[in-house]
Formats: structure tokens, sequence, C-alpha cells
């Protein structure tokens, strides 16, 4: 039976005024590609920012490979590598610099930097501008050097928050290809996104959020029951809950 | 490798690949010489300048060779009291009684001819009644009945020189150790959010106090270079610029106590500084917000420099050695001034920056670990 990575049970989250989360549950597993999906402003990346410890959750409670976010936080982060929309990386420091930071925050052993660093540089193409500044670097580019900081210390449980948002077609093929290879690679992929088309070609099974609460989860196929496609079911999901 | 030395490093490295922080400690170090470039340029130019003074009726004989000795200018006008309005600096009628002065206090040129005129007249008052005196056979002797001598206990042109640098150098390093390390301090925290680097930051494992030291270490280091090279630029400037019309240059020693107590300081205020300034930093949702913030503390680290500048002679009590900021002004002031360090003013002090560097730090650190720092942003 494939392990459960990710057990996020009965999520509650305030932030504010707004109640963000009202009770979401769901299980990601190693080696899937699961679906967090949602319009704009339905909670995915609060659900997202609790699961890497980010934020506390105000109840329910979240797992990450038995560890749990509250009790054992800096356990979760060992083995968290979270990609988002907004590539936020060091400008005046090399791509090769920026990710051995985060290789040794993230507490890879001193001996093993520069190899861990080099594999990933490696894997995503990136030797030809490893040795360049960011800040001259292109958006591609810097999305390879976010998700390298992001994978840099083999973490088991993969979470990208709307990815692909700011690239062009080809950077957003790269994105997507990297998620099925880690999928291969036995990793829990976490893939956010509200782009319904990416998530019914990658994912193999869904949540579907809406105004803080789950209103469908299941395999791709299941979620998409009668309907043509996953974004007929969506609107139909999000229609009835409103 | 701790976290801690981790972001130390890397902040350093970013802080010298940083122009904007590059040019603040090239300005720290450059600013005081030019300063007193200009000044001394300033000075010698006032204590060389000829003024013009119009007079009419007829000058008193020896009056006016006295007046060409000291700069003055002697032109005859028409009317003395309008050219003293913009034509010359100072008009003066001299009748048979004596003499009308005429001028501008709002004109400084007026003012130092004023001051000029007045002395002269006084030295030729005195001469003359001398040798009034001595026509009648009387020793001029008697009009000084007292007759004082003055031993100075030490050399006057180093207390002018000390009292000097008792204002500049607090002054210096007080505000360089602020606007050292203010843009890399600005830099790291606010900087940080607005670049979008800080949620990655705060996913890591790393403790956060350990990252938050790093930061305040690293700016702190900064901090403390901008400073000291700021006052060892300023002791070279003082001892090559020539100031005032005698051309010497003005004699500073800084005891081998001051420097001591001037370098503990400058590590005291730039870790205080480098606490505050990331907590502003922290507090903002970017590098231009964080710099508003950061504006009053200008203000706030003039005004202790200035007391010592408008009231030399102020000798507080003890409390007012608890007063950020106020008592390294006046632990360093009396330490140049004496060339001795009191250890409990010094412990106060001490003890009153570090706390003020704590709160800093446990505010700064409270704001870094709260949620709403990554909601704002």
């Amino acid at each position: 039976m494939t392990q459960s990575a990710v057990t996020v049970d009965r999520l509650e989250k305030q932030l504010g005024p707004n109640k963000v989360l009202r009770g979401i549950s769901f299980d990601a597993l190693s080696g899937e590609i699961f679906g967090l999906l949602g319009p704009n402003g339905a909670g995915k990346t609060t659900t997202l920012r609790v699961i890497c410890t980010l934020l506390a959750p105000d109840a329910g409670s979240v797992e990450v490979l038995g560890f749990d976010t509250r009790s054992a936080p800096q356990d979760v982060r060992r083995r968290v590598g979270v990609v988002t929309a907004e590539i936020g990386i060091y400008p005046r420091l090399t791509a090769r610099e920026n990710i051995t930071y985060f290789a040794e925050l993230t507490g890879v052993l001193d001996g093993r930097v520069r190899t861990q660093v080099d594999a990933v540089v490696d894997r995503l193409d990136m030797a030809s501008f490893a040795n360049q500044r960011a800040e001259s670097l292109s958006s591609g580019q810097k999305q390879k050097v976010a998700i390298a900081r992001a994978i840099v210390h083999d973490p088991p449980v993969l979470m990208f928050d709307e990815p692909t948002s700011n690239l062009d077609v080809l950077a957003s093929r790269e994105i997507r290809e990297f998620m099925v290879e880690s999928k291969g690679r036995g990793k829990c992929v976490i893939f956010s996104t509200h782009v319904l088309h990416d998530a019914e070609r990658l994912c193999d099974r869904v949540t579907i959020i809406h105004q803080g609460r789950v209103v469908a989860s299941g395999t791709t196929a299941e979620v998409r029951g009668e309907h043509q496609d996953l974004e007929d079911s969506f609107l139909a999901l999000v229609e009835a809950a409103t | 490798m701790s976290a801690l030395a981790i972001v130390f490093r890397k902040e350093l490295i970013e802080i010298f690949r940083d122009r904007r922080t590059l040019i603040a400690i090239a300005f720290a170090a450059l600013a005081t010489p030019i300063v007193l470039f200009v000044i001394a340029e300033v000075s010698t130019k006032t204590a060389a300048s000829v003024y013009k003074v119009g007079y009419s009726g007829q000058i008193p004989a020896g009056l006016g060779a006295l007046f060409k000795a000291t700069g003055l200018d002697l032109v005859e006008v028409a009317d003395p009291s309008s050219a003293a309005r913009h034509e010359v600096d100072l008009g003066v009628v001299f009748t048979d009684k004596g003499a009308d002065e005429y001028y501008d206090p709002t004109r400084q040129s007026a003012q130092l001819a004023d001051v000029r005129f007045q002395t002269i007249l006084s030295r030729y008052d005195a001469a003359k009644v001398a040798a009034s005196l001595q026509q009648q056979g009387v020793d001029p002797s008697v009009l000084n009945p007292l007759p004082v001598s003055v031993h100075p206990l030490s050399s006057p042109s180093q207390a002018a020189g000390n009292s000097f640098l008792s204002f500049f150098l607090p002054y210096i390093l007080i505000t360089m150790s602020l606007t050292g390390g203010l843009s890399a301090a600005l830099d790291t925290s606010a900087g940080e959010r607005e670049r979008k680097t800080l949620e990655s930051l705060l996913l890591t494992p790393a403790p956060r106090f350990q990252v938050l030291i790093g930061k305040i270490l690293a700016v702190s280091v900064i901090s403390f270079a901008a400073a000291l090279a700021a006052i060892a630029s300023m002791l070279i400037a003082l001892s090559q610029i020539r100031f005032g019309q005698a051309g010497g240059t003005l004699p500073v020693h800084l005891s081998a106590a001051a420097a001591a107590v001037m370098v503990w300081l400058a590590i005291l205020l730039a870790a205080s500084f480098s606490s505050l300034t990331i907590t502003l930093g922290t507090l903002a949702r970017g590098f231009r917000q964080g710099q508003a913030y950061a504006t009053p503390l200008y203000f706030i680290t003039i005004f202790p420099a200035a007391i010592v500048l408008f009231i030399p002679d102020f000798n507080p009590s003890l409390a007012y050695y608890l007063i950020p900021i106020l008592n390294a002004v006046l632990v360093l002031r009396d330490a140049i001034v004496r060339g001795t360090v009191d250890l409990l003013p010094l412990a106060v002090t001490s003890v009153s920056l570090v706390v003020t560097g704590g709160v800093c730090f446990f505010l700064a650190l409270k704001l870094f670990t709260r949620e709403a720092l990554l909601i704002r942003s």
C-alpha cells in the first residue's frame, strides 16, 4: 500500500477577520501528483502554508510523514520543498550561491553540499548559468533556481503553488515535466492550481476547495464524473456549493 | 556550520556586492575630510578678508594705518549711513567729538567688520590715553593696577582641539554607526520581503533567532566599519588640514583610553542600531517604507551631539547615562576632554546600550516569528 505522506485532518484557519479554512481534510500519497484545486481565494495557498509550517492551524491537524506541524515543525521543514509563483531569489548571489545557501540552511551535511548542489544543477540543466548573478537571469532560469533551492535537500514532499502562473510556455512545460519526474522518483507532489487543464493532465488525485471547504475529492476521473472535462465538473461543483 | 554563521556569511557577501552600501561606506570615509576642508577654507578666507569702511570727516592721526593693518579698507563716501546699507560693510562719520558708526547686523560681513572696528578703536583709545599720561609725567601702568600673568596648565590650542573633537567625534561615531549599516539593514529585512525571499527563508529548518542574529551581526560589522572609517579619515584630515590665517593644524590627540572607549562604544552602537533598523525594516513592506520608518532616527542621533556643542560644560548626574545615545556622547566627550575614563558612567552606558540592543533584538525576533509577517507580505 502506498504511504500517506501528508495528512490534513479537519484543518481550520482564520486570517484576520476571514475564516479561510473551514475543516479541510485530505491525504496526499508518496509517488503521486495530488492536485489542490479551487478558484482564487479558496484557501489553497493557506493550506500549503499550514502544511509547510509557515502558519499554525487554529484547529485540526497536519502531519507530514508522521511529523505533526505543530509539535515538530523543524522535522517537517526538513522534509518539504516549496515552489511558488513568486520567484524570490537573492539577486546579488549567483544561481549556485542561492542554491548552496538553502542547501546549508536546510541541513545538508557540509561534505555533501557541493555534491547535492551539482546534482540539482545538472538535473535541471542549469550549468550554463549557474555562476551568473541571479539578477541577470531570465524568468525561466530564475524559476529553475527556485526549484533547485526547494529540492536541493532532496525532500520527500514537494509542493508547487501556482508554479507556472508567471512563466512562458516553454518554462511551464519544464515545470510540468519536472513534477512528473519527481513523482517517478517516489516523491509526494502537491500541485496547487486553478489551471484545470494542467491538473487534469498531471494529477492522479485531486481535491477541490471552495470557500475554505472541500467540495470534491478523489481520482481525477472520479471527480470529473460524467462531465466532459475537469473544468465542467469544477464549475458545476462550485456552483452547487455557492 | 551553524545557521547563524551561514546567514552571516551570505549577508556579508550580499552587502559587499551592494552598490548602495559601498557608497554609504565610501561616503562615511570621505564626507568628514571634505567637510573639514571646507571649514578650513572658509575660516582661512574669513580671516584674510578685507572689509570696506565708508567714512566721512577727518580720520584721527594714526588711525588710518591701524585700519589698513587690520584688513579694513577706508573709502571716503558722501553719506556713510546710507553707504553702509549696500556699498560698504561699515559706515563711519568722524566728528570733533568722536565717531558715529553705521552697520547692518543682518549682514555677516558687517558684523565681522564691526568686531574689527571695535577692537581697533579700543587699542587706539588705550594707546592715546597712555601717551597722554606719559606726556604729563604719569606712569601709564596706573591704568592697570592689577596686572595679571596668565599661565595655562595645558596648551590652549590643544584644549581647543579637544573641544572640537569632543563634539565632532561622538557626532561622527553615532551618525555613521546608524547610516553606515542602514542600507544593509533595510535590505536584509524589508528587502527580503520585497524580493519575496522571506517565505523561502522561513521555510528552512534554521532556527529563526539564529537567522536574525546572523543578519544583525553582518549589519553590525558594516556599521562598525563605516564608523571607524569615518573617524580614521577625520583624524587624518585634522592632522593635515590647516585652519585659519596662521595656517596651523588643529592639535587633536586621542588618548589610548579615549580610543578604547570609542571602539567599545562603536561596537555597542553598531549592534544596537543594527537591531533597531532591522526591527524597523521587518515592520516595513518594502525598502522605501523602511527608509521612511528610519528617517526620524537621524534627528534622534543629532540631538545628543548638539547638547555637547551648545552646552559644553553639561555635567549631568549618573541617571543621564541611562539614556541611549546621549550616554555614548557624554562618555566619549569625557574621555576625550579629560583623557581618562570614569568606569561607573561607562558601565551604566554599556548596560543601557546592551539593554537597548537586546530589547530591539527581542522585538525583531517577535516580528520575525509572527504569522502576520507573512500575511502582510
